[in-house]
């Protein structure tokens, strides 16, 4: 166990390194660009390869490409080269290649303010590419965390095929903070082994949820398209075909919630104030509410660690116990949208900042008072 | 891969020697009726059936295994096998 | 369209669709083909692809390749429904993007032989950017690229090799945009075998097409096609047949286009068909590979679980 001062761009390279990933194609953006360095850096001494695309669009299709060759991929990426990731991301939905896709959001809209943290991209994690699809985003708080949930980002898309995304910032993903690196032999890696034969395989089977996926190159020679496709892969329009596949992919995530949905709650019995947060917020309200436990408040803290799929039953119960839940954020209200469907609205108070600067913990005082 | 012929792109009546040297198969299912194999065939061996929908052969004993046909057809939907 | 067909073959519509029992072992390019998957093909009767798709078939199987080594990626329109058809890995992507999927896969598989297949439209317009890229990397991919000079998936607009003054669906009074020349940007951007012929020439094709597979980098074949759907129709040009004889009544082979005086050249309309470009240049895996080789090698005394010391 080796303790190093790391910066959290750094700690989420070192991650997918550990969770077994060995392709990385990227493209540079402010405030991500320290983890393509990295893993420039540090994917071939393991073996791995790293190539620099053209454009952010080209960086999602090489490493659906790279993981259908066999080899777990990952690219990172701000506000602009998530927007122009979307198509792809939606590719990547549609025909269930695990990858991990990091967004350490900036200041937007547009061009914005490149060095300037902001959560503004929450929606779009979830609805930016078109139709419907399901999606997993994780938020980490901390440096040490950005290296733990991409561990779990790595293994929750292999586990259910699917793209993962990394949602941080620019203050988690360029602050250092010290963090104790595991020995990477020992981090669990969840691995698809296909058992059928090169006969039977069907590479879309709607029995079960999530058939294992055979890469290229095995004796395994499928088809996989972006249309909608039957078992083997095949396009297909048939609604015999269609709508089982609509139902298992849809629907994947909510049959494994417990699994997925990641979160820390720190309650207090009898507490009627709650402060819901993730990510870079998530630091300011864990010391907000330390500010108003030590005036002999009581307050609930609920941190979100998968932002997408929303943690709906565990905000519902929370709404229940609680008269009014605060939401901090650095946008003007996004997450907030879910908790109000959960909580409804007049129990949730926006606590909104989409200027460049932190929420600050007197602003959430200031609303707990209100 | 079969050693296969240079394709005769001349048109005009060769005299015809004993005997076919390919023997051609048509899939009509697969075939859509674009007639490619019809106009181009050297030696005229194929012709469209009345329904206009696929080809037929009616001159066998003229096709000389040129594989233009089936290297021509875009269904796949012809073959020539050259007889020895 | 087959029904009277099926009545005198006494057949089912199910069981039509399955060819007799040897029919898929009657030639090489058959036994290629995916067995459980429907025929005949999506694409229009007569159309270029298929013959192309025959091409292609000989061309990998005249190479001895296993079915496993081989994979093709497409993306979007009439060409790239090309994949499904063939018993190899096959790739379906989004619009212009097959050569940025086909990168990734390659230097995932930098052993497997890697075909990305693409129309005019999805390699040159959307798929611009990674087509220039790609061929600069001379990464070990091979694009075939079948220029029919029209958007057909979609119905007949003007793509970026459509002639000024054709119309299209989109150029009502004629387009007014020059046209790419597919190789010289391929060979600009670094392409290290080129090669074009046309859907006429099939065993040209399969000639390039081969000798494109073989190339360890980047390479590109034309196939110069035809859409006597859309952009025949609209021009008035007949149909496939006419469209097919074209083909070969407007093509010259290089050597004789290399005798032309340069005036004669530069007058040329006629396609030129032939090998364009066949350059020694180092293939982007291989480079990259022999970085990675090193840097596994120094970093064998150091335990590797503690990231950077």
């Amino acid at each position: 166990m080796t303790i190093k001062l790391m910066q959290g761009n750094e700690a989420i390279a070192q991650g997918a390194i550990a969770a077994g990933c060995r392709f990385y194609a990227g493209y540079p953006i402010t405030p991500s660009t320290e983890v393509a360095e990295v893993m420039s850096r540090e994917l071939p001494k393991v073996g791995g390869k790293f190539i620099q695309m053209e454009d952010e669009i080209a960086s999602m299709a090489a490493i659906i490409g790279g993981r259908v060759g066999g080899l777990k991929s990952m690219t990172a990426t701000s506000g602009p080269g998530f927007s122009l990731m979307q198509e792809n991301l939606g590719y990547a939905a549609m025909a269930e290649i695990p990858c991990v896709i990091v967004n350490v959001q900036r200041l937007g809209p547009s061009t914005g303010q490149p060095t300037a943290a902001s959560q503004g991209d929450v929606m779009q994690a979830r609805w930016g590419t078109h139709g419907d699809h399901p999606i997993i985003a994780l938020s980490p708080i901390s440096v040490a965390q950005s290296f733990d949930l991409t561990v779990k980002a790595f293994n929750l898309s292999e586990k259910y095929r699917t793209p993962v995304i990394l949602l941080t910032d620019e203050i988690i993903g360029h602050m250092r903070e010290p963090i104790e690196l595991p020995d990477f032999n020992s981090v669990e890696k969840f691995e698809q082994v296909v058992t059928e034969s090169p006969e039977t395989y069907k590479p879309y089977s709607n029995n079960g949820d999530v058939p294992p996926m055979a890469a290229f190159g095995r004796g395994y020679r499928y088809h996989i398209t972006g249309l909608f496709h039957d078992e083997v892969g095949f396009p297909t329009q048939r609604l015999d075909e269609v709508e089982p596949w609509l139902e298992r992919v849809n629907g994947k995530f909510e049959r494994n919630a417990d699994d997925i949905l990641l979160y820390e709650t720190d309650y207090q019995p009898g507490a009627r104030t709650a402060v819901l947060s993730y990510g870079a917020s998530a630091r300011t309200a864990r010391h907000a509410v330390k500010q108003m436990r030590a005036r002999g408040e009581k307050v609930n803290l609920f941190t979100a660690l998968t932002i997408w799929p929303f943690p709906e039953t565990a905000v519902e119960a929370l709404a229940d116990s609680v008269e009014r839940i605060i939401v901090p954020e650095m946008n003007l209200g996004q997450l907030a949208l879910e908790v109000e469907r959960m909580a409804g609205r007049r129990k949730v108070v926006r606590v909104n900042r989409a200027n460049g600067e932190m929420v600050t913990p007197d602003m959430i005082i200031a609303a707990a008072e209100a | 891969m079969t050693e296969v012929e240079p394709v005769a792109t001349q048109v005009q009546e060769k005299p015809v020697r004993k005997g076919p040297r390919g023997k051609v198969r048509i899939h009509a299912t697969w075939c859509k009726g674009c007639t490619i194999c019809v106009e181009f065939c050297p030696t005229n061996v194929l012709a469209m059936h009345p329904s206009g929908r696929h080809p037929i052969v009616v001159a066998e004993e003229k096709c000389t295994a040129c594989h233009f046909c089936d290297t021509h057809c875009p269904d796949l939907a012809i073959v020539v096998r050259k007889l020895n | 369209m087959v029904d009277h067909i099926l009545e005198a073959h006494h057949l089912t519509k199910q069981e039509a669709q399955i060819p007799p029992e040897d029919w898929f072992e009657a030639n090489e390019t058959l036994q290629k083909l995916r067995k459980h998957k429907k025929f005949p093909t999506i694409w229009c009767s007569g159309c270029g692809l298929g013959v192309v798709m025959g091409a292609l078939i000989r061309a990998i199987d005249h190479l001895g390749l296993d079915n496993d080594q081989v994979a093709l990626v497409a993306g979007i329109g009439c060409t790239a429904r090309m994949p499904v058809y063939m018993d190899f890995n096959t790739l379906h992507t989004t619009h212009g993007r097959a050569l940025a999927f086909a990168t990734g896969l390659k230097i995932a598989r930098p052993d497997m032989k890697v075909i990305a297949i693409m129309g005019d439209g999805d390699a040159l317009a959307i798929g611009g950017n990674h087509f220039i890229h790609a061929a600069r990397r001379n990464i070990g991919i091979t694009a075939l690229v079948v220029n029919n000079s029209i958007y057909g998936m979609t119905g007949g607009q003007y793509s970026p090799t459509t002639p000024v003054g054709m119309r299209a669906t989109t150029a009502p009074y004629g387009n007014v945009e020059p046209p790419f020349p597919i190789c010289d940007l391929a060979m600009a951007a670094g392409a290290s075998y080129v090669a074009r012929s046309t859907a006429f020439h099939a065993l040209e094709l399969d000639k390039y097409l081969s000798e494109a597979i073989a190339n360890d980098g980047f390479s590109l074949v034309e196939a110069v096609s035809y859409c006597h759907t859309t952009y025949g129709r609209i021009n008035k040009l007949g149909t496939a047949a006419d469209m097919m004889r074209a083909l070969k009544d407007t093509s010259i082979p290089k050597a004789s286009y290399d005798k032309l005086s340069p005036e004669e050249q530069q007058a040329n309309t006629k396609i030129v068909r032939g090998v364009l470009q066949r350059k020694n240049r180092p293939e982007y895996t291989q480079i990259y590979n022999l970085l990675v080789e090193q840097q596994t090698q120094r970093e064998e005394i150091r335990p590797r679980n503690t990231g950077r010391r």
